[in-house]
């Protein structure tokens, strides 16, 4: 499997859109978004609304080749995981994507953004297990309680998500970069700037940029002029 | 005092209001989930009441599964895939339901949890005689969660912060010399910020208070007290 696997990855990150990758491995049908609706129809997601609904196996083991690897590498990043630490994790997550796939809602998210976040809680779950941290929550207890239930409001989500796919491929080396260690290495802002011997405000002000150019929108806060250092 | 139950209603009604938000790099960090977890829970606090910022995390979120697709992936054999599929069956499916967005019992879930009960099940600790202030255990070896009780009218006399704080207004509201901050607003302060805040007159305030707490403090008293130490000497 990893060989047809790893040429799925070659893309360059210009190309890093949904339906990227089983896009390279065989002819893709039409784009992964049909307007206006924008409903999602690429392979990821139709995987998961089958795991949800008819908890179909065939499914899962296609979901599994092609984010099982993801997983495995983005427990290895930046990190002190072991290589057995980082297999369980791989079985850890794609053990709740099996339990959770019925929630997974293809009007309001992306496969691979929610793939990535139950990845990310996990990671977090295991470091806090291995620092023995003594806490009654899970990282998935942090989600807000609340999503947007407005489908205008969830079209829009989608479409920025899918720009921010879009545009990744052309920030500056040096925004990727920082972006690459907060959240793949899974650095602080703080860690990320003594690890480049940076100061701290230049971390912060190329994540700002990042963002502006990934048009991420946010609110700016009254005091945000004052606070920032 | 008002319970929670009663400021819960107020958290609908206050998404509309809120005009104090978390930095982009604080979202970001959260996203990324690099916060600590004290710090995460503040701010997941504050996405409950705030449907702006909860859009900034979902983009947020998406530049994370960006870059998470773009990886070079690392070998995964078939007999991790074998062991994972013979678990499966040990493995139920569980079923999900959101909570609507005009829940009633809107004291956000991650915070009843913490505080197991109500926040007058809490056990108070008086600083001065408007302001009372309880430690809530997170499990986070670096930053003190806790709530302060400030009463209507009161003021907090003038103070710095020996480390980064979070604010978050869960009732009531409060005024400084930067500006007034009701239910939902959040208010990060670095240390050298200095400010006296005086809660509304016509009603207390509660907020959640996430601040430094370095290890070397070992007994919780003394810890959270923290805070306050420099304002009673001046
Ligand atoms: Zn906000």
């Amino acid at each position: 499997m990893n060989d047809s696997h790893d040429d799925r990855h070659q893309d360059s990150h210009e190309d890093n859109h949904e339906g990227t990758h089983e896009g390279a491995a065989k002819p893709r049908k039409s784009p992964a978004w049909s307007a206006p609706t924008g409903r999602r129809t690429d392979e990821w997601s139709e995987c998961l609304v089958l795991i949800g609904e008819k908890q179909d196996r065939a499914a899962f083991t296609r979901l599994f080749r092609h984010f099982a690897p993801l997983i495995k590498a983005f427990a290895l990043t930046g990190s002190t995981l072991s290589a057995t630490h980082a297999d369980e994790l791989v079985q850890e997550v794609m053990l709740k994507i099996w339990q959770k796939a019925k929630a997974f809602n293809p009007e309001k998210a992306a496969a691979s953004t929610w793939v990535y976040t139950i990845a990310r809680n996990c990671r977090t779950d295991m470091y806090r297990r291995l620092q023995k941290f003594d806490t009654p929550l899970a990282a998935e207890d942090f989600s807000p309680e609340q999503d947007s239930e407005e489908p205008f409001m969830q079209l829009q989500s989608r479409r920025s998500a899918e720009k921010i796919r879009a545009m990744m491929g052309d920030l500056p080396a040096d925004q990727k970069q920082i972006l690459a260690k907060v959240y793949m290495e899974g650095r602080s802002h703080a860690e990320a700037a003594a690890e480049l011997d940076l100061p701290l405000g230049t971390v912060k002000s190329r994540v700002r940029l990042a963002m502006q150019k990934l048009q991420v929108q946010f609110e700016h806060s009254l005091e945000a002029g004052l606070s920032q250092s | 005092m008002k319970t929670g139950r009663e400021a819960a209603g107020r958290v609908e009604q206050a998404t509309t209001m809120i005009r104090h938000h978390p930095e982009l790099d604080i979202l970001t960090e959260y996203a990324a989930g690099t916060l600590s977890l004290a710090q995460a829970a503040c701010v997941s606090v504050h996405l409950n009441y705030c449907e702006r910022c909860r859009r900034t995390v979902s983009q947020l979120q998406a530049v994370g599964a960006s870059l998470f697709t773009a990886q070079d992936p690392e070998v995964v054999g078939d007999a991790l895939l074998n062991k994972v599929l013979e678990r499966l069956d040990d493995t139920p499916p569980l079923s999900y339901q959101r909570t609507p967005l005009s829940s009633q019992d809107a004291t956000p879930a991650l915070l009843s949890r913490l505080m197991a009960g109500d926040f007058s099940d809490l056990s108070w600790k008086n600083i001065t005689r408007a302001l009372r202030t309880t430690q809530i255990k997170t499990g986070d070896p670096q930053f003190e969660f806790s709530l302060l009780h400030i009463r209507a009218g009161g003021e907090i006399p003038a103070h710095d912060h020996r480390g980064s704080e979070m604010t978050l207004v869960l009732q009531g509201g409060f005024e400084d010399d930067r500006g007034s901050y009701r239910a939902g607003d959040f208010i990060h302060r670095s240390p050298e910020d200095i400010h006296a805040p005086r809660a509304f007159a016509d009603e207390d305030c509660i907020c959640l208070a996430v601040v430094d707490a370095p290890l070397r403090f070992t007994s919780w008293k003394y810890r959270w007290m923290n805070p306050f130490l420099r304002l009673q000497t001046g």
